[in-house]
């Protein structure tokens, strides 16, 4: 934490991020932003080159850098370090390697799963969306552009541009051939800008375009998936957010020494890691309840995994997480260092998306937007299992073999403990089932905890979709339910089960469960307490408290008294079970 | 420039414009765009700035959406509201987000005013497409808006406690719009009598005759009581169009120009004595008319303009038929002209007389094409009305008077609710003394749950034109109030009880009985 002593004004910067000022990178302001700006050209040309290298362009060894000189250097050098999409294999004695979120499965990988179906149907979600089975990471369709009527029907749009114009990302197509389309959305934002406002939202039909400005960043949301505004606004802070984490804030001073910098280049190779976060804007309610869940596991295990995180955390490690997919297994911060619930989501995205993570212990910088916006911390991330993984992070550059040391530590304890192979057993048993659900007149199973030796596959990850599921959904037409505890910004969500099987279900169901939360929370004022919604899909009860928030999916027939005393009943189940589907004591969060 | 400078120009938080598309295609003509504009004495940069804005967000938003162009602009400090009046010609409404917590729409109540306001002007002058294929040069539609929409803005003294229609905006010049604490309220509605079955048949028999009276020719009959309409058999459209016409200037109330009830009103310390009316909207007038000239050479400025919004310019006839000068004279006579309007449905040309007898109004409307000696048939028709239906007028005015029950006649005590027939366009609503009592809280709740309402309606109106949405939301309000809203079977309920017990089952309890007892039980599930 020593940069952290440094400070110095950013003007220009409107975010009110309480940290701005407190911590930032020294070697941040000793950076060269010429340096960045003629490297830029300069890889530019060579990314060309890597264009056109096939799958394994990511194992291409790094050569043409001192690799000293890049971690010293600071995030200025990092960035282009990333952004050649190459890396160093590790392999005996290691020496730092560089993260890779390689472009191995970048733009050029264009593969239909979805988009086909959504040209075609304007009815529902059924089958139209990015299948959690079948979705694979990488942008789409990168041969359209603004005059193909195949883009122009995509359902959801995702610009991220210069305040010039400059085209810096879009989900579908290639930026470059966009650079008109850029250059009409700059139009708007700086025509409504120059008359003393600033543009929100544009409705049209069945079409939300939703603006965002951060700086010299504007962000741009084209929809027409009948999300409300704010969801599609907080979809849009995530994706800064994600960009953030890639090259800090300090991003700015490129435009302000040039206004027409052009933005690409440094995110290159990084297709993969917005595609794999747009995709969970659809399945993962991480998202939208800025929360994040755990993978359900004994006490004893989970604390366990913490006593040993903490041991390294007391050794100048700042974070030091452990994770199975989108799930923590758990977490622990050095003194009074808070994690957001969205910068885990944004780094687990960015680690889970980058396939060169799984192959190699790594040692990236990377930038939590909520923590620091500003600054670098350094990231060494390994993974223990096909899907667990560790980060720990620091603010010290220098920090690698440190890291690697403590690693092997964690490794060791976690595999003599047992905590290793319990993860497995929970990812496959799945977390908490309605049918499970106790206390129902009929009951289909005793255990309250959740099941175990059971082996089911488990249903919301995003890569992995089992067999339609042998639930029938629980008491009184209890379909799925999501529960988030407050004080410990966590949440859990049921399986899903019969009928809410296939992905376009799901899809629907999350959607539903996003507009009852926007209708709950009223932009940061006091939420409502209680709402029951019933439509032609389903029966939805929220229940809001200062404690939690309960958020539950019934039968469109279900009746509203065996509804309501169902929601008490899973309120209790979740408090009579937290031990083992939250992380409990030892938060990270410096209240 | 832009809308800031607007907003310092005294517009008072509110733009209004009308252009047409087809318009000023060419660089340097592109003030031709503009039909009218509020505040008139706005730069034309400024004016020209907002309608760039509009016309370069309907080009963009038909790229991803050809089948509805842009609706809405929210941003900061500002909501745009788009209504496509006809093909191509455009209605926008700019109001201010102000600080204070008054100024928070809802954006359908107020396209809303603008689908009212173009009704009307339709109802009165035909489309502004046939005016201006007449006068290409655009002065006589230009010359015809000004004074209508400015009629229409300006305030009325006479403000009935039973106008369930949001109307008469510019209140001691400061733009009333309809804001969340009208979210009890639904324009672009008719408000019904209830009647017994007795008096409905008096009322059938006394139709018949008015529409016989003016002999073969097929005529048309609205007739309210007080403010509430009895009998119609006009289309559904042209009877929202008169209704709200009579209810804000031919109905007793609104005659009776003493008699002002501003009791309900949201700020209990407007005067009531308002600086309205003509010579405001007079002088503006001219001072577009001034600035037109200046940029459009070719204008003739003989346009005989009629105001028919005008206030303060109707009033009853010894022989007890309402009379107006608004229409002018005939040639060559001191005898008004009879009133004339254009039916939608039909297209055709009416002549609308009114008669008056206590709370009873009777509208008849006549076709132009039928009447061949002008004023003379129309008195004609004027006389035989008095001597067939006279006596059955003063018949169903008893009746009526006997069952009526009072301002706060359809007031539910426990509820604040509005229940709208979408098929029908009727809405029955709580008096407005009585949505008054509501705290802000439960009306913003209420203004923001139709606003969810509104946007479920519109997606199900793209997804399936004939399904309609069927939906309960019952929300528990922070400030411990019941906010609900039910919509089924193109039937709509909104509902706030305040001090009603917490649990969710008591809210449905409430409701299921509201539903039985004065909806038919069309709310209800069962």
């Amino acid at each position: 934490m020593s940069s952290s002593d440094s400070s110095s004004s950013y003007a220009d910067d409107p975010s009110p991020n309480p940290f701005d000022n407190q911590f930032k990178s020294l070697k941040l302001e000793q950076g060269s932003d010429s340096t960045i700006i003629q490297k830029d050209d300069a890889i530019a040309q060579e990314e060309g080159e890597h264009e056109s290298l096939s799958e394994n362009s990511n194992n291409h060894q790094e050569t043409s850098h001192d690799q000293d000189d890049r971690i010293d250097g600071g995030d200025v050098t990092s960035v282009v370090w990333r952004r050649t999409n190459s890396e160093v294999e590790v392999d005996g004695p290691s020496s730092p390697s560089s993260s890779g979120y390689a472009g191995e499965r970048g733009s050029s990988g264009a593969s239909d799963d979805d988009d086909i179906h959504e040209v075609a149907n304007d009815g529902g979600i059924d089958g139209v969306f990015d299948s959690q089975a079948a979705w694979l990471p990488g942008k789409r369709h990168v041969n359209e552009d603004d005059a193909s009527i195949s883009w122009r029907k995509r359902k959801k749009h995702f610009f991220m541009l210069s305040h010039s114009g400059k085209p810096i990302y879009s989900r579908y197509g290639d930026e470059h051939k966009l650079a008109g389309f850029s250059a009409t959305l700059q139009a708007i934002i700086s025509f409504v800008e120059n008359g003393g406002d600033r543009i929100k939202l544009v409705r049209a039909g069945k079409h939300q375009v939703v603006f965002l400005v951060k700086g010299p960043i504007y962000l741009v949301c084209i929809s027409c998936t009948e999300e409300p505004y704010e969801s599609l606004k907080g979809q849009l802070e995530l994706i800064y957010g994600q960009m953030i984490l890639i090259l800090t804030k300090s991003v700015n001073r490129c435009f302000e020494k040039n206004p027409k910098f052009d933005m690409t280049p440094l995110l290159g190779g990084t297709d993969v890691v917005f595609s794999s976060l747009i995709h969970s804007l659809s399945w993962n309610p991480a998202t939208f309840l800025h929360a994040y869940t755990c993978l359900p596991l004994a006490y004893a295990t989970r604390q366990a995994a913490g006593a040993i995180l903490q041991d390294v955390a007391d050794s100048g490690v700042l974070f030091a997480i452990l994770m199975c997919k989108h799930k923590v297994v758990s977490l622990v911060g050095a003194q009074k260092a808070s994690l957001h619930p969205d910068d885990m989501l944004l780094l687990s995205n960015f680690i889970m998306s980058s396939e060169s993570f799984r192959t190699s212990e790594s040692f990236s910088p990377i930038c939590l937007p909520r923590y620091n916006p500003m600054a670098f911390l350094y990231a060494y991330v390994h993974y223990l299992e096909v899907d667990t993984y560790l980060m720990l992070l620091t603010t010290s550059s220098g920090a690698f073999y440190h890291l690697k040391d403590c690693r092997i530590r964690i490794e060791m304890v976690l595999l003599k403990s047992n905590v290793l192979s319990e993860v497995q057993r929970s990812m496959l048993d799945g977390g908490i089932h309605v049918e499970d659900l106790p206390g129902d007149p009929f009951p289909r199973s005793g255990s309250v905890s959740p099941r175990l030796g059971q082996h089911q596959q488990p249903t919301d990850s995003p890569e992995r979709f089992r067999e339609p599921s042998v639930g029938i959904g629980g008491p009184a037409g209890l379909w799925h339910f999501i529960y988030r505890s407050i004080y410990l910004d966590q949440y859990i969500s049921s399986e899903f089960s019969a009928p809410i099987n296939s992905p376009g279900q799901q899809k629907r169901l999350y959607r539903a469960y996003q507009k009852l939360y926007v209708s709950m929370h009223d932009n940061g004022n006091e939420p409502h307490k209680t709402q029951f919604r019933r439509d032609e899909n389903y029966v939805l009860l929220c229940w809001v408290t200062p404690d939690f928030e309960l958020y539950a999916a019934f039968d469109p027939l279900a009746d509203k008294g065996l509804a309501i005393k169902t929601c008490n009943r899973v309120c209790q189940w979740v408090k009579d079970v937290e031990n083992e589907i939250f992380l409990l004591g030892a938060s990270p969060f410096s209240w | 420039m832009g809308m800031a400078s607007a907003n310092s120009g005294g517009s008072e938080g509110m733009e209004l414009c009308i252009f047409d598309l087809r318009r000023g295609q060419q660089e340097g003509q592109e003030l031709d765009k503009i039909l009218f504009f509020f505040p008139a004495d706005l730069p034309f940069s400024t004016q020209l700035s907002v309608i760039g804005l509009s016309e370069g967000l309907i080009t963009f938003t038909r790229i991803f959406s050809p089948e509805a162009a842009c609706e809405v602009i929210e941003a900061e400090r500002h909501s745009h509201v788009f209504y496509e009046a006809e093909p191509d010609i455009w209605m926008v409404m700019v109001v201010e987000k102000s600080k204070e917590a008054e100024a928070i729409w809802r954006v359908e109540a107020l396209r809303e005013v603008l689908k009212e306001i173009h009704s009307l002007f339709m109802m009165f002058y035909g489309p502004v497409r046939e005016m201006l294929e007449k006068d290409p040069s655009g002065g006589q539609i230009r010359a015809h808006l000004y004074p209508f929409v400015m009629d229409y803005l300006s305030a009325c003294q006479k403000r009935s406690p039973l106008d369930y229609c949001c109307w008469d905006f510019l209140v001691g010049k400061k733009i009333q719009l309809p804001s969340f604490r009208d979210c009890l309220k639904e324009c672009g509605t008719v408000q019904m009598l209830t009647v017994g079955r007795e008096a409905a048949i008096e009322v059938q028999s006394l139709v018949r005759v008015l529409e016989s009276g003016a002999g073969a020719t097929h005529c048309y009959s609205l007739i309210l009581f007080q403010d509430l309409l009895v009998s119609t058999t006009l289309s559904p459209d042209d009877t929202i169009n008169l209704f709200a016409y009579a209810v804000q200037r031919l109905s007793p109330r609104a005659l009776s120009s003493g008699v002002s009830s501003w009791s309900y009103l949201r700020r209990g310390s407007t005067p009531s004595h308002v600086v309205v009316g003509p010579t405001f909207a007079t002088v503006s007038v001219s001072d577009q008319f001034h600035q037109l000239h200046a940029t459009s050479p070719s204008q003739d400025n003989s346009y005989h303009v009629k105001r028919p919004l005008q206030h303060n310019r109707w009033s009853k006839g010894k022989d007890g038929f309402l009379v107006t000068d608004i229409w002018g004279t005939e040639t060559g006579s001191l005898i008004p002209s009879t009133p004339t309007i254009w039916l939608q449905q039909t297209g055709e040309r009416m002549y609308l007389c009114a008669y008056q007898y206590k709370s009873l109004t009777l509208i008849l409307l006549v076709p132009l094409s039928s009447i061949l000696n002008g004023e003379q048939g129309v008195s004609l028709v004027k006389q035989q009305v008095l001597e067939n239906a006279s006596l059955k007028i003063l018949k169903v005015e008893e009746k009526l008077s006997k069952g009526w029950g009072g301002e706060n006649a359809y007031h539910v005590s426990g509820y604040r609710y509005l229940l709208i027939d979408d098929d029908r366009n009727v809405s029955r609503a709580s008096p407005p003394a009585k949505v008054t009592t509501l705290a802000k809280e439960s009306l913003l709740a209420m203004s923001k749950l139709r606003e969810e309402v509104d946007l479920e309606k519109s997606r199900s109106k793209w997804d399936n034109a004939d399904r309609d949405k069927d939906l309960e939301i019952c929300i528990r309000a922070k400030n411990n109030a019941w906010v609900i809203a039910r919509t089924t079977r193109g039937k709509e309920l909104y509902m706030v009880l305040e001090r009603a017990n917490e649990t969710l089952l008591y809210a449905s309890d409430a409701f299921e009985r509201f539903s039985d007892r004065y909806c038919g039980g069309a709310f209800s599930l069962d």
